[in-house]
């Protein structure tokens, strides 16, 4: 039972395949991905199929849902920006989905693999090189190009590059980061337990303590769940309203 | 199903206001803990450093590769250095960002 603390973040194949030379088995963390999206459509789908007038439950839930991001990103990139509304929510949901479903014992944590959040990045920042392109031309350009003497510019130009991309490591590892020390927080003290229970004794009275600090990090790993899904929503709308407005860029 | 009184939707209007009223102030996000600060900060320094290297490294190897000049190690240690330089700009930005915060939320009490 009580195995290594990385072990929960181990990918296993379930479906072995192999095209050409690439390993496209589907995988534990495939199947997870799968779950968060059909449950977030089931939820999303189930909980409007019957709009009334004072909502159940889960019909509030959603509606607050859409209610957050709508105002996260009113307030963010003004009106214009509720066009990106229907990719951030999405966003916003499957990593709200992922981090909650990884907090159900045995599950997986889709969003604590450095490939599934910096894929997400990777989305978030190509969108928002597409649309300042398509807004403004070669004018997005600008945004690498602060108020400067020429000769410092030849400096301060591929400083603003590299800021820009540093956005790409900082959105995912933020949350890859922040997903994995918990789980692996909650893993160890659990391993506590397990171990302070084996050793008889008062030393198997004492394996309650840290079941209490794992029920105090759990609910702290709730309120990080949240607050990592907020964080990856905000940024996103912070970048796009960037490339939407580039003028208050400095 | 008995009409409701005008007394009973009166009251119902108000507690509805103050529900909210309420739900507008807590609205706002819990402030960031100092281990949040402290984990974005280093976030922000370490993702450019890595960025910058990860450029220049990438800069050598296409020289290495697509022509005969030798830049090896001269990229790296260049974009290294730039990237020192952005890591901190994004670390002063992310700190003027929390103070323009904390100051807004010292004004509210």
């Amino acid at each position: 039972m009580a195995m290594s603390p990385m072990e929960q973040f181990e990918v296993r194949p379930i479906v072995p395949l192999h095209i050409g030379s690439y390993d496209v088995s589907f995988t534990n963390q495939a199947l997870f991905m799968c779950i968060v999206v059909a449950a977030v459509s089931l939820f999303l789908t189930l909980a409007v199929s019957r709009g009334r007038l004072v909502p159940t439950r889960a019909q509030s839930m959603a509606e607050i849902s859409y209610e957050f991001v709508a105002n996260m990103i009113k307030s963010t990139t003004g009106d214009d920006g509720m066009v990106f509304f229907p990719f951030v929510f999405a966003i916003f949901m499957f990593v709200l989905f992922s981090n909650f479903m990884g907090l159900i014992p045995g599950a997986f944590t889709v969003t604590s693999q450095i490939a599934v959040t910096f894929a997400l990045a990777a989305v978030v920042i190509l969108t928002v090189v597409v649309v300042g392109f398509i807004r403004h031309g070669f004018g997005f350009l600008k945004l690498f190009v602060p108020k400067a003497p020429f000769l410092l510019l030849l400096l301060l130009v591929p400083i603003e590059i590299i800021s820009f991309l540093t956005r790409l490591v900082s959105l995912s590892v933020r949350l890859f980061a922040n997903m994995l020390a918990g789980h692996t927080m909650l893993q160890v003290f659990a391993s506590f337990v397990v171990a302070l229970g084996a050793a008889g004794g008062i030393l198997s009275v004492l394996s309650i303590t840290p079941m209490f600090m794992i029920v105090f990090i759990g609910a702290l790993e709730m309120l990080v769940a949240f607050l990592q899904a907020y964080v990856f929503a905000i940024l996103t709308c912070i970048y796009l309203n960037e490339a939407l407005h580039l003028h208050e860029h400095h | 199903m008995p009409s409701p009184e005008p007394d009973d939707l009166k009251r119902l209007a108000e507690r509805i206001d103050e529900a909210e009223r309420k739900h507008a102030q807590r609205k706002n996000p819990p402030p960031p803990t100092s281990l949040g600060i402290a984990f974005r900060f280093a976030t922000e320094m370490v993702s450019a450093l890595v960025v910058g290297g990860g450029l220049g490294w990438g800069i050598d190897w296409a020289f290495d590769h697509w022509s005969h000049l030798q830049t090896r190690p001269w990229g790296m240690v260049v974009m290294f250095v730039l990237g020192a330089a952005a890591g901190i700009r994004n670390v002063m930005a992310a700190a003027k960002e929390l103070n323009a915060e904390m100051a807004a939320k010292d004004v509210e009490k």
